[in-house]
């Protein structure tokens, strides 16, 4: 027994100095009032009481990142869709894998200009599409307009984790046996009884793991919401990642964005804990009978 | 003779002798230098570093660039750590909260012990570095926002010099304004956009910088009066929306009447627009003179080992010769007077138009705005511009907005009272 905990004490140091501590003393600053130019002194609840009933940007924040959320099971379905096509017996199909898994390795900084561009109002393509179609008279202001704003950037973040939960998914898939599906056709189950009777209840946990996947990348999205739109227009597409950043790094408010990051640490765990639940605590888990 | 020979002798005997013993003070010395954005100017620094080290022997001079948005992430976190760099560059409004902060060191001591020093520079972009009776910063370069406009559009609206007062303004854009094309465009961050609010007489804060002062009927019939301008299309909505690269585009375009931006969009643009030369681009001032600066300026921070070395190293970097030398490179002006005039007529030779831009950024100094002494400026401004875009955007009243704005704004004011 010490011998592992011997083994495991380099790395249980680091996650300690790197995860732990800093998490503990977030929680600390989040009673104080303290910035690298002002020494901390306690001040209770204080940070929590402006967050919760005297900051209106906060709670638009919050709302936005529910809805980004929200937004995960969107991906989750076409990607299930790609990954039902891509694991049928078609021709190059390892192509098309690879060409829907490609958006994921990309870095989001690069997604995010991409999208910027595609979303653009002179030289956007899809204006440019939408335009000769005839589909608009005037350019949409994708990342110009309060109400355009967050569902642009959603559908951003959408495209870059289809190839993730498509790959994740097709695991699943491949891991349910072949012959609960020869059975069912010999008994007479079409194909859409077989995806509903068959595919999707043993796709559950990784149908699961996704949304679990899908909500904590929601909440990080700090990156792609930055370069494409800063969090607005107007606070459109503030989230609280990049509300966090904001009061930290441009207000240098440490204190109050530490009380808001404990309210976000939080809710994620709340949301996690709950998704765990309702997937029956095997999100992720793999059959192996 | 006989004795003034000795006295000289003695005297450049013991100048001799205490030669080293200064160079001695000096070496092993290190000065840590942190740059906002200038990577382009390696070259340069290390000239400058090394003519500092021809009369400062052994000194060590570190240098660490940072992109804009990094350095005051950077600084703070070196603050923390107490290890903040021996001189910094700092941009716009920061420089406020580190002063106020006590980050900062007070360069009064310094400018009064040595009155030629404050001569050297432009007077009131010197003043601009001041909070509470202290300066804390010394020019490295300068900015303010002029009024760009394109000629070309100006004929074809039947137009012929830049507009004298707001109604002006807005009724030249409106006259050019149609299809692609929008008459007049501003940049809006740090302030930018304030001149519009200034030239019609609207305050952000009371004189005492205790209470919002903009929630007036005036203030609500000028941002109705935006919003009706960008509805319409006369005023571009990237003015509201865009940072840097998108309303300097668009200017670059060639489809906007006029543009409200700092002097360095003139490179910006230039170098994406073939229809810029003297007879395509007017440069101009807003009515009234009003603009917005936004100045680079060098600091010491208080934790350094050698603020008496640091102080030398900022006077080094912002002498004529140095100031001259940045300033041609970067096509800018400095706020070092004998060097921006150098500079200046040197430019004027290659690019008449440029000059024309720079020297507008010498003019009418006294008409600052948006430039407000004020420690919490960032959190001001962010509870204050998001109430403006949904005022120009068409998603509040002006009035709402302002209410709205007010409120946030006096939030802030309530923390920091």
């Amino acid at each position: 027994m010490a011998q592992v905990w011997c083994l495991l004490a380099p790395s249980l140091a680091i996650f300690l100095l790197y995860r732990i501590l800093p998490l503990l003393w977030n929680g600390v600053l989040s009673f104080e009032d303290w910035s690298p130019l002002k020494p901390a002194h306690w001040i209770g609840f204080e940070n929590y009481n402006e967050m919760l009933f005297d900051d209106d940007v906060f709670w638009q924040a919050l709302w936005n990142t529910l809805i980004f959320m929200a937004s995960a099971p969107i991906g989750i379905v076409i990607a299930l869709g790609l990954a039902l096509l891509v694991n049928a017996e078609i021709r190059g199909r390892d192509v098309y894998r690879t060409i829907i898994f490609l958006s994921y390795p990309m870095m989001t900084v690069a997604v995010a200009i991409i999208w910027r561009w595609m979303f653009d109002e002179r030289v956007g393509l899809i204006n440019y599409v939408a335009r000769s179609l005839g589909l608009v008279d005037r350019p949409i202001e994708f990342l110009n307009s309060f109400n355009w704003a967050l569902p642009s950037v959603i559908a951003a973040n959408t495209w870059q984790m289809l190839g993730f939960y498509m790959i994740i998914l097709l695991t699943g898939l491949q891991s349910i046996p072949g012959e609960l599906h020869e059975a069912a056709a010999i008994d007479g189950a079409g194909a859409r009884r077989r995806f509903w009777s068959i595919t999707l209840p043993l796709l559950r946990p990784t149908l699961f793991l996704c949304f679990v996947i899908g909500m904590l990348n929601s909440f990080t999205s700090f990156d792609l919401v930055y370069v494409m739109t800063g969090g607005g227009p107007g606070r459109a597409t503030e989230l609280l990642i990049t509300y966090i950043y904001k009061l930290g790094f441009s207000q240098t408010r440490f204190d109050y964005a530490a009380a808001v990051t404990v309210f976000f640490f939080l809710l994620l765990v709340s949301v996690t804990w709950l998704a765990n639940r309702i997937s029956g605590r095997d999100a992720g888990a793999m059959r192996m009978d | 003779m006989k004795r003034r020979a000795l006295l000289k002798g003695s005297l450049a005997g013991a100048a001799a002798l205490a030669m080293p013993y200064l160079a001695r003070a000096q070496s092993g010395k290190k000065l840590s230098f942190l740059t906002w954005n200038i990577a382009d100017q390696e070259q340069l620094f290390k000239e400058e570093f090394a003519d500092f080290q021809k009369t400062h022997p052994g000194v060590e001079i570190e240098w660490l660039d940072k992109k804009g948005p990094d350095v005051p992430a950077f600084y703070q976190t070196q603050l923390v750590a107490g290890t903040a760099p021996d001189v910094v560059d700092l941009q716009g409004a920061l420089w406020v909260e580190y002063a106020a902060g006590g980050a900062l060191l007070d360069l009064s001591p310094y400018l009064a012990k040595e009155p030629e020093v404050a001569k050297l520079y432009n007077a009131d972009y010197l003043a601009s570095w001041r909070y509470d009776g202290k300066t804390y910063m010394l020019p490295f370069y300068i900015a303010k926002t002029l009024l760009f406009y394109n000629k070309t559009m100006f004929k074809e609206a039947g137009l012929d010099a830049p507009p004298a007062s707001f109604d002006d303004l807005l009724a030249f854009a409106k006259r050019m304004a149609k299809g692609e094309k929008t008459g007049f465009m501003t940049l809006n961050f740090d302030w930018l956009y304030w001149p519009l609010f200034k030239m019609n007489g609207v305050d952000l804060l009371t004189p005492d910088m205790k209470k919002p002062a903009f929630n007036t009927p005036k203030a609500a019939e000028v941002l109705t009066k935006l919003a009706e301008g960008t509805d319409s299309g006369a005023i571009n909505k990237i003015s509201w929306t865009g940072r840097w690269v998108e309303p300097n585009g668009a200017f670059a375009g060639n489809t906007v009447g006029m543009f409200h931006a700092h002097s360095s969009a003139y490179f910006f643009v230039k170098g994406q627009g073939a229809w810029i030369n003297p007879d395509t681009l007017g440069v101009g001032e807003l009515p009234g003179y009003w603009a917005t600066p936004t100045n680079h300026g060098f600091g010491i921070s208080k934790t350094s080992k050698n603020p008496d070395l640091a102080w030398e190293f900022i006077k080094h970097l912002t002498s004529n010769k140095w100031a001259t030398e940045f300033a041609l490179r970067r096509k800018l002006v400095t706020g070092t007077i004998v060097a921006d005039q150098q500079s200046l007529e040197t430019i004027g030779k290659e690019d008449p138009l440029g000059r024309q831009v720079l020297q507008t950024q010498l003019e009418h100094t006294d008409k600052f705005t948006g430039n407000w002494p004020l420690p919490f400026d960032a959190e001001l401004k962010d509870a204050f511009y998001p109430e403006i875009q949904n005022a120009v955007l068409g998603r509040k009243t002006a009035a709402a907005a302002l209410t709205d704005a007010e409120r946030a704004v006096e939030r802030v004011l309530r923390r920091h009272s």
